[in-house]
């Protein structure tokens, strides 16, 4: 996907949003339950609220600043 | 264990030479794994690994991505696990044929402010434009949008991003189309 770091960065919430909560789902076992998921959510979560906030303060590029 | 990865047409395309990825077909179709990293600790690194695969597939074939974490034991069970919902996959499959996921989320420093997004559905096949999560986020959309239009839809964001200096219009993608893989 994105190529610079600043894009990964923006790219992350993206990311968690549609690994995680997205694509097929088997009926079945799948080894990441619920519960696991909101584990991420909350590991992940500094991280993608710093990124959140670097949004806020326009310290990342927005659309049309580097594409 | 195995990885499961995505679900695609079969016969397709050769697979790409990584993760020791395996088509197993059932039923015209055929789910793409690969051998499970062990007790993988759900990190960016993590993520970003599982994302790459599903992109390198996505290059040259039409895919339904797998959720992240989705592991089972062998190919034959990987097989079963999708046999019984064939005919929606295969229906799921015609619906994003040719098309990626790209996502945009608005942004605001005052509250208040609301985007007009309809600029951009002319330049989508199917449109989920959601209310914003965190404090700041205007809306958080998903557009499901033909490889040949990708362009075109940027090109239409970076106008609105122009028009509204006063919002943040944060697009990212090409994805494979996780938000239109479900029923």
């Amino acid at each position: 996907m994105s190529s610079t770091i600043a894009e990964r960065e923006i790219a992350l919430v993206d990311l968690v949003d549609r690994l995680l909560a997205g694509g097929v789902v088997i009926a079945g076992d799948i080894t990441l339950s619920v519960a696991d998921v909101d584990l991420v959510y909350v590991s992940l979560r500094a991280l993608i609220s710093s990124v959140a906030s670097a949004e806020e303060q326009g310290a990342l590029p927005r659309m049309g600043d580097a594409l | 264990m195995i990885e499961l990865y995505a679900i695609a047409r079969h016969p397709g395309p050769t697979l790409p030479g990584l993760a020791s990825l395996r088509a197993v077909p059932f039923d015209g179709l055929a789910v793409v794994c690969g051998p499970a990293v062990e007790a993988e600790e759900i990190t960016e690194a993590a993520l970003w690994r599982h994302e790459e695969i599903v992109e390198a597939l996505m290059d040259d074939r039409d895919l339904l991505p797998v959720r992240y974490g989705t592991r089972v034991a062998d190919e034959a069970e990987a097989a079963r696990a999708f046999a019984a919902q064939r005919d929606q996959l295969r229906a799921a499959l015609e619906r994003v044929s040719g098309a990626v996921e790209l996502s945009l989320r608005v942004r605001a420093q005052e509250p208040g402010s609301e985007p007009d997004l309809s600029s951009l559905r002319p330049h989508a096949r199917e449109a989920i434009e959601q209310a914003g999560r965190d404090e700041g986020e205007l809306r958080r959309c998903a557009y499901l949008v033909e490889r040949g239009r990708v362009d075109a839809f940027r090109a239409a964001v970076a106008r609105l991003q122009q028009s509204h200096p006063d919002l943040g219009f944060l697009l990212t993608g090409p994805w494979p189309p996780y938000s239109f893989s479900g029923p």
